[in-house]
């Protein structure tokens, strides 16, 4: 039965492949010449199908493409998906934590229930891959919008209507993951962001106990670093001089933010 | 200084969608506060400040007085976007009520419909 409703389906598009190439012909492709004529010479494919225009000049002698029956069979037998293809018709797999240590929560939002499902699953799928244990997704508390406009004028004001926005959250925790690791998760999901997901991430950065003397030894460093800034602070020699703060107020260098 | 509210006025339109008026006059007060805000400031410490003279503190108050309106916070207005109406204006989407019921019943607002419960 299945297979005989699919013939049918392929007999049409046979028969609807017939009427494109009297289009193509009767469009004005050569402005100059309006005649279907030389456009009949230049495509000598078509054009005699169209000519003959018999159905059963147009049957192939052996069907170049298989029955879907045997094609969805040969793909049952023969051939498997890849395993990360199957995985998808299953639940997210999940890295175990061996600490327990949160290292990243990151919050999706969005007005829709399959928008967020659909990319929290995507984003513990991802975790999964980037070898990061990942907990939830943990559905937070909705937020819920409500307003109430009157439907008319003023004087209707016994007539009115209410309107609800109703935000959905789902948070994902990250545990003892790298955090080079994870910030690539983030930049990830943030490649493949979904339409109408909004994301929000905490990541918190750990160290060892030694860490106040690894801030010493980078102290240089960042000295460099901000000397540029650090050099901006101060008082100006020209601002030092004995004037009252009216002029100060009545300055070019004030009224520059005014350019008025 | 002249007192006229044109010079806060722009050369080009620089508002763009719907335009009004009014529109444009809260506008030119937005600009007009945000560019003389830092002097503001100043003035107002300077008479509150206790410290300084007498005399400097009523000479800050006689400029903060003499300051143009537009200058003020108080004259700035929240106004709806899509119709230059100054009531009932939602913060949320800048919207007047009505103009918020049209977008929300034709479903231009992301996530608002009607509710019930």
């Amino acid at each position: 039965m299945f297979s005989y409703t699919t013939r049918s389906a392929i007999g049409v598009g046979k028969r609807l492949r017939v009427p494109v190439p009297v289009r193509s012909l009767s469009s004005p492709s050569l402005p100059n010449a309006p005649s279907p004529e030389p456009a009949t010479t230049t495509q000598a494919g078509p054009a005699p199908a169209l000519a003959t225009g018999s159905p059963d000049a147009e049957q192939p002698s052996e069907p170049r493409v298989k029955e879907w029956s045997q094609r969805l069979r040969a793909l049952g037998e023969d051939t498997r998906l890849p395993r990360s293809v199957q995985a998808i018709y299953s639940r997210p797999l999940r890295r175990k934590a061996e600490y327990g240590l949160p290292v990243c929560d990151l919050q999706l939002r969005s007005y829709s229930v399959q928008n967020v499902e659909f990319f929290a699953d995507f984003a513990i799928r991802a975790a999964y891959y980037l070898n990061l244990p990942a907990s939830g997704p943990v559905p937070l508390p909705r937020i819920v919008e409500r307003w109430t406009v009157p439907r008319s004028n003023f004087v209707h004001k016994k007539s009115q209507e209410n309107f609800e926005r109703i935000t959905l959250r789902r948070l994902i925790q990250i545990k003892d993951g790298n955090p080079q690791a994870v910030q690539a998760w983030l930049a990830f999901l943030r490649k493949h962001a979904f339409y109408g997901v909004g994301m929000k991430a905490n990541v918190w950065e750990h160290d060892s106990l030694d860490v106040a003397k690894s801030m010493d030894a980078s102290l240089p460093e960042v000295e460099k670093t901000l000397r540029p800034h650090l050099e901006q602070f101060g008082q100006r020699h020209d601002n030092s001089a004995d004037r009252s703060i009216f002029d100060v107020l009545d300055s070019d260098r004030f009224a520059e933010r005014k350019n008025l | 200084m002249s007192k006229a509210a044109s010079m806060f006025r722009s050369k080009k339109l620089d508002l763009s969608g719907f335009v009004n008026t009014r529109l444009i006059r809260d506008h030119n007060k937005r600009n007009a506060f945000e560019q003389m805000e830092p002097e503001r400031q100043a003035l107002r410490y300077m008479i509150r400040n206790t410290t300084l003279p007498q005399r400097v503190r009523a000479q800050a108050q006689l400029q903060l007085s003499q300051m143009h309106v537009y200058t003020r916070p108080t004259q700035i207005k929240n106004r709806c976007v899509a119709s230059g109406t100054a009531r009932s204006v939602f913060r949320d989407f800048r919207l007047n009520r009505f103009q918020f019921r049209m977008q929300a019943l034709a479903g231009e607002l992301p996530g608002v419909k009607k509710a019930s419960w």
